[in-house]
Formats: structure tokens, sequence, C-alpha cells
């Protein structure tokens, strides 16, 4: 059977790397004493994944690992030993589970929420609006490994619409950003694209990032947890 | 308020996760309960001091004091340090983000010459006057223990009182003392306090004593100026590794660290008696914890960690009596949770190469070997007590359990060494490749030879000796290059050897120093022992604008009678012991290895009341 569970990666440990987030899963795994599953060979490694890889400084509440196991636990055991396992910082916030052979949970993945606080003040609606009807708006965003170093992408295809209120010291981003079977777009380039496009100045190095939610898509179009509706909640 | 690190900051440096904390199992108690804050810093980044088993153990103990709360600092790396100078942020524990100046006690470990820099640095970036004299009683007070304490006159200006030898009990003297003289409302001030402190064991306090000159500039005397004040400070030493207390729930790092393990301390202490050898000399006599102590708290050390690898370490830990039966134990007790054991090290000999295989039978890891010289001549000089064909019957076990490439330490630059010596190593890198061939009927055996620049260092055989300067040392290392050149498939290793100098110096150095480390660190000097940020030449100018000779320090043979600098403070070892291993030394005699057999006369377990505990024997005593 394949576990998997919501957890968190909150604002103290924001800046440790996805690679470290992973390593400290692990751990935790084995210090909850998971039966969890171990791949053959002389460097047997656990047989876990997580859902996505989150940029560090990004602070999410919907993250996701499957973790296999090698003989069956009781779901709610499960999540509360490892949840006492985890470093504070990371949360366990519900687990079910499904049998080994079910899709990984990230193929699944449809779409992300999230919400983005800059130290911001100025007003910027009418950006705003020009972006939510513009039917277009091509990013060259980073892109190290290939020959051109960038890559052009349509921010719009991935995030059609933004929210943005502003509170008198702080500006306030809420979207939801589209993830496909070949990527997605970083929360920050949302930023970027904004100041290029709308000679805008938002501190983008100060951008406060925080994943809300994940979720998959029904046939209809309509947003589905990751997690089956049985899922044992904690906390 | 000051100001904290920022996203902006945090999202522009190399590894942030280095400055955030909230790794597993680190403590922060709540502030109601906390009395007094010590912040453990370590002189170096996060990755190298998060390996340090030395302020595990101190943090665990510590923290367990009822009242004491117990952080962690490290040196920011430079790209960290340009933005906090650039914003005016203070340096601050990791823990509760105290800054360094509103701590109680700020404790640095002293384990390499070429960290005191960081140590300034860090000082003055966490908002504490780098030097003693400056500090008020607003301020922490600055201690230093660890290795290096030995002889920590060079820093004497920078901290205001020392922890000579093991910190396990000594350390929650210190802080039962800080506590109440806190709670009585802290009379008489850090000067008061420092007069009490002196009185427990082990503390050394340099604002006490005064250091008189030859006009040579060696030592005339170092004296007293203050009652209570012993004239010679004796190390602490821990009488029973078995009911000391030892950390099962370490900190779990998010990141790799250097040593990203368990860490098991199977024994303390080294009586090999190799004579270069700093730790052989100051961490005796040796004491062994008992196989089912270790066994239990491997236990709880997997179960607590989640680590896949226990490492059983010591300065020598082929030498433990139980090794084979208990590191068999625990490979059978811990197959299961996928956990392997190692050795940091291997003793030269076919014994520990059968340790290796049965280790390896879980993860793969290469076989390094240290006959730390070429010839044996050399070998005899340094009283390592290894032959040629202990070597060839270690590299030829190896071989035959299926091993095809060694790794082997050496040192150059050692005392009475001459050019054919050195070339010797090639000779002998020469030689294992031949056994392979003998073993296997194949050629291609990988050597890599690495040959590091010997320091002379306090309290060793080899405190008399004069350092090879600059030109002979790299003469040295170019004609083992050329000659290893000539050899297929054998690789050198070697360092530059500037930075041996500076650590030479510091390494013997006396309370003048303190002048010129203060100005190499206004210039500029900050991780020394990096070689990316090493600059000889700042220590030039320094040195020079000190009106300080460096190779006074480092390149000078020292007289019989010479007084050394650090000589008020000792680990035990006698001075006519030490001096006799140096005549033999130059006679090429050889001095056996105390541990199971008769008293050498070091002097260590006499002096402090303290026995040799080695498990060879059932109840583990060893008479001296």
């Amino acid at each position: 059977m394949k576990l998997r569970m919501q957890i968190t990666k909150d604002p103290e440990i924001r800046f440790i790397s996805h690679l470290e987030y992973a390593r400290t899963i692990s751990r935790a795994i084995r210090r909850a004493k998971l039966p969890a599953a171990y791949s053959e060979g002389f460097n047997p490694h656990l047989k876990f994944s997580l859902a996505s890889a989150l940029g560090v400084g990004v602070v999410s509440y919907t993250e996701f690992v499957e973790i296999e196991l090698a003989e069956p636990m009781e779901v709610e055991l499960a999540a509360k030993a490892l949840d006492k396992a985890l470093p504070r910082g990371i949360r366990v916030l519900a687990a079910d589970a499904v049998d080994t052979h079910h899709a990984a949970l990230m193929s699944q993945a449809a779409g992300a929420n999230y919400r983005v606080t800059l130290p911001y003040s100025r007003d910027i609606s009418e950006a705003v609006t020009a972006f939510n009807e513009a039917p277009q708006l091509l990013f060259k965003k980073a892109a190290p490994k290939t020959k051109a170093g960038f890559k052009e992408i349509d921010v719009k295809f991935y995030i059609p619409h933004i929210d943005v209120t502003c509170d008198g010291a702080a500006t306030v981003f809420a979207f939801d950003c589209k993830i496909t079977p070949t990527g997605s777009m970083k929360a920050v380039d949302l930023l970027n694209a904004l100041n290029e496009h709308y000679q805008l100045d938002l501190p983008v190095e100060m951008a406060d990032i925080e994943r809300l939610n994940l979720y998959r898509l029904s046939k209809k179009g309509n947003k589905v947890p990751m997690l089956n509706n049985d899922a044992v909640k904690l906390g | 308020m000051e100001k904290e690190l920022t996203i902006d900051i945090l999202s522009s440096v190399q590894k942030p996760a280095r400055y955030t904390g909230g790794e597993f199992a680190s403590i922060i108690k709540p502030q109601a309960e906390v009395e007094a804050t010590i912040c453990l810093a370590f002189p170096d980044v996060y990755e190298v001091g998060m390996s340090y088993l030395g302020f595990k153990i101190l943090y665990h103990l510590l923290n367990k004091e009822q009242g004491v709360q117990a952080e962690r600092v490290y040196a920011p790396w430079i790209d960290m340090e340009a933005k906090m100078r650039e914003r005016h942020i203070p340096l601050r524990t990791l823990e509760t983000k105290k800054t360094l100046k509103e701590c109680d006690i700020v404790g640095f470990t002293l384990q390499y010459e070429l960290s005191y820099t960081n140590i300034l640095n860090m000082l003055d970036l966490g908002g504490v006057p780098v030097l003693a004299a400056d500090r008020t009683d607003e301020d922490p007070l600055v201690i230093v223990g660890g290795p290096c304490v030995y002889n920590p006159e060079p820093l004497a200006d920078f901290f205001d009182f020392a922890i000579i030898g093991e910190g396990e009990e000594v350390m929650v003297e210190v802080m039962t003392a800080y506590k109440k003289w806190k709670r009585a409302g802290k009379p008489g001030g850090r000067q008061a306090f420092l007069q009490e402190v002196v009185k427990i064991s082990g503390i050394y306090v340099p604002s006490f004593y005064k250091v008189e000159y030859n006009e040579n500039n060696t030592i005339k005397a170092v004296q007293p100026v203050a009652e209570n004040v012993p004239p010679v400070v004796y190390k602490r030493v821990v009488g029973d590794m078995n009911s000391v207390d030892f950390p099962t729930s370490p900190i779990v790092p998010f990141g790799e660290i250097v040593h990203d393990r368990i860490m098991l301390e199977v024994f303390r202490g080294c009586s090999r008696g190799c004579r270069f050898c700093h730790a052989g000399m100051v961490y005796r006599p040796v004491r062994e914890r008992k196989p089912e102590v270790l066994k239990d708290l491997a236990r709880q050390l997997v179960d607590n960690t989640g680590y896949n690898e226990i490492s059983l370490v010591s300065l020598s830990s082929a030498d433990y009596s139980c090794l084979a039966p208990m590191v068999h134990d625990m490979i059978d007790e811990f197959k299961d949770d996928r956990v392997s054991v190692s050795l940091p090290s291997l003793r030269i000999d076919s014994f520990c190469v059968a340790i290796a295989k049965e280790i390896q039978a879980v993860r793969k890891s290469g076989l390094t070997f240290a006959p730390e010289a070429g010839s044996q001549k050399m070998r005899d000089v340094i009283n390592k007590g290894v032959t040629e064909e202990d070597l060839m019957n270690a590299v030829g076990a190896a071989f035959e359990s299926g091993w095809n490439s060694v790794k082997l330490y050496f040192m150059i630059g050692l005392p009475f060494e001459n050019d054919g010596d050195v070339l010797a190593i090639a000779d002998l890198a020469r030689k294992v490749q031949y056994k392979y061939y003998q073993v296997t009927g194949k050629r291609g055996c990988k050597v890599t030879c690495s040959a590091s620049f010997f320091v002379p260092k306090p309290y060793t055989a080899f405190q008399w000796f004069a350092q090879d300067d600059l030109e002979n040392i790299r003469r040295k290392q170019f004609l083992l290059k050329d000659e290893i050149k000539t050899i297929k498939n054998v690789t050198l290793n070697y360092h530059d050897s500037k930075t041996g100098i500076i650590e030479a110096v510091f390494a013997r150095g006396d309370r003048k120093l303190g002048k010129a480390l203060l100005l190499a660190w206004q210039k500029g000097a900050r991780f020394d022992g990096w070689s990316d940020c090493f600059d000889y030449e700042r220590w030039l100018e320094a040195f020079a604008e000190a009106g300080l000779d460096k190779d006074f320090y480092a390149a000078r043979q020292r007289g019989e009678n010479e007084v050394f600098p650090w000589e008020h403070i000792s680990p035990g070892v006698s001075r006519k012991f030490l001096w006799n291993e140096w005549q033999k030394a130059y006679a090429q005699q050889l001095t056996h290895d105390c541990r199971r057999s008769t008293c050498t006369g070091c002097g260590v377990c006499q002096k402090l009341g303290v026995k040799i505990i080695d498990y060879k024997n059932a109840h583990g005593e060893v008479e001296a």
C-alpha cells in the first residue's frame, strides 16, 4: 500500500531547499518506524516521493508525500507517528492510503493556489485590470539548462486571473496557477512579468510566497482535493 | 529591537538554511524557565560546526541543566556577512535568535588555529567587543575550550576565561556558579565572577597571569597576579566514560553536513604515542566505553535520529578492545533498519581489513591507510610503530578482498627528514602497486597519496622542532611530485604550505600574537582555513605591523630549557617525558603503547589521578 500525506513547509523553515526537505522527510519516516519499502542493492533507499519541488523560500500548507509500505499500517497511526517524528515546521495535516499501483499523486495535480505578500503600497489596480483582460502575456523565464538561457512562456495560460488587495502597508496577490504534465510556472515570475509589462516596481526580492492549496480537476473542471474524501485529518 | 534577516537576504545567499535553525531535536525552552543562556559558537560554517561531536555533547548536557538554555551559532559565510554588515544586522543564535551580546556566555571551541580570525569576526558581528579589556558588565563572558586550548595564549586578549580539558563536568560547574552569581544580582560585576570561577579546577583566566619576556623575546616566566589562582591549570578529565552522559538525541540537520551520520564515541584518548600527534598527548589516558553501553547508545541513536550510518569514532577506533564482536553485533542488530557501521580510520593491519570487509557488506566505502611517512627511518622517528611489511600485509589483504584502489596519507616536513625520506613515499606507492600485481596478477591499481605539511604542536615531542620553511617544503613537494608523475595510476595531493606556516605560528605562539591576529582580522582575514579566503600577504603585513617575526614562532628550534608560553596550562604530560621522546626521535627509537603494557612515564595518570580503562581484560582497569 501507499500512504499519502498532506504536509506543510511552515514559514520558520521556508529557506530549506527541496533536497533538504526530502532528506528531512526520509529521516522522519525512519524515526517514525513506518514499515516503509526500500529499494534493493548496496545503497537501499526509502521508496517515497514528494509531489512537487517547492522553491527555496516558498511556504506551503499543501505539500504531499507518498510512502510505499512493505506491510500495511493503519493510516491514522502512521500519520500521527510521522507527525511526531518531523521537526517543528513540518506538520502532517491529512492522510489517506491507496494501492501501490495507483498513479503518482503529482501526476494528478492540476493547479495550485497562491498568496503573495509584498511590502508595497502604491496603487497598481490599472495594471491588475490590464493583466486580467489581456489575452496573452509573454514572459522569458530563466531556464539555465537550455542553450538560450531562457524559455518564453505565456503567463496568462498558467495564471488567467489575479486578485490584488492593499491595506496601506502591504499588497497581497491571490491567484491560481495551472500545473500541466509539462510543467508550471513560478509564482515569483508573475511579479517579474508584471514589473516588465506594466513598468511596475514591485519589490520581487521581498515577496512572501505561500502556496495555500494544491488540487486536481474533475472531468467537469471542478477543483477536487488531492486526497480522497475519506482522508484522516490531523490538527 | 535590532534588525533580523529578511526574505530578500535569505533568498540571495548560498545555503540559507545555515542561518534559520528549527532542525529536528533542536531545543528551545520556555523563556520563563531560562536563567542563563550559553551560546556554543563554532568559528566555521554550519556544515563543519554541526559535525563537531564536542558541541553535540555539550548542547545536550547543558540543556539538561535546569534554567540553562544552550544555543548555537556558526560563522556566517562571506556572502551572508556582507549582507549583515551592509544592513547592520547582528549575528544571532539559531534557537531564540538572540544576538551574541544578549547571551550570558558565548563559548567558542578552538579546533584549529586558522579559525581564530572567525572568532573575532563573530564577536564583532554579534555586537560584543572583541577585546576582553573593552567588555563591560553589559557584555557576555567570552570563553574558549577545545584542543587548541592547551596553548590559548595568542587569544589571551580576546577571551575572558578558558575551560581546560574535557567539558562534561566542568561546564556544568561553571553554569551553576554563573546562575548563582546572576541570581544574587551579579555582585561585583564580571571581575568578581572571574575571581569566583577561577576557583573551579580547570579554569584559566588569562588576565590573572603576568607574562615576562627575556631580551631574546622568549618567555622568562608566567605567573599568577591574583589570589586563589593556580600557577598551573591542569586539564579536567572524565574518569569513567560509562557514567558520563552521551547525547542520544542529537540535532538532525536538514541539509548535508560534513559528518552526516551518527557519531558514537567508543573511547577517549590514544596512547600509541605518535610523536607528531597533539591529540594523542592531550586526551590521555585511554578510557573505553563498555560494549553493552555502546550498543545501548547505538540503538537509541538510531531510533532518535533516523540516520542510516553509525560511525564508531575515537582517535583510533581499530584499537577498541572489543571491536570485532561489537561491529559484528551492531551490523546484525541494525541490518533490518538498513543502518551501516563505519570506522573513520583504519589501522595498518589485516585485522582492520577484515573488519572493513565485514562493514562493506552493507555499504561500500574506500580504504585509506596512514603510514604517515615513506621511509622506515621516518616512521621510527615519529614512533608510528608500523613497518613496510605491515603495510604490504594490509594492502595485500585488501586486494585479496576485492579492493583495487587505496589512499595513503603522509606528512612531509617532519623532523630529521632528508630528500631520500620524501622520495620514499613514491617508492612505497610503487610497492603497493606491485603488491596488487602479486595478489591479482593484474596491473592498474590506483594509489592516491596525500602529503600534508607537518605543523609542530605544543605538548608533543616535536614542540622543540623548527618547522621547515616555505622554500624547503616547496622543494620537497616538487621533488615528490616529479617522482610520482613517473608512476602510472599514482596521484599526489598536496596543499599550499602557506596556511601551514600561519598555523605553526599560532600553535606555538605567545600573547604578543594577539596584536597580529587583531590586525589581520581588521585587514579582512577570516575563514583562513579555506584556501579561497586565505591571503598569506595579509598575514605577513599583520606580523610586520605588529613588529613580530613569524619565523621566531614557526621556524625556530627551541632549546632544552626554553620556557614555553603555554606551560601554565597543562594536559598533565610531563616535560621530561616529552624531551625524552624528542631525544628518542633523533635516535629513531620506539616507545611502546602503554594501553595494554607497562607505563611509559608520560605522567598523566599520576598527575590527574585517572586510570587507563580498557576492556581487553574483564574488569577494564589497567594498573599503571
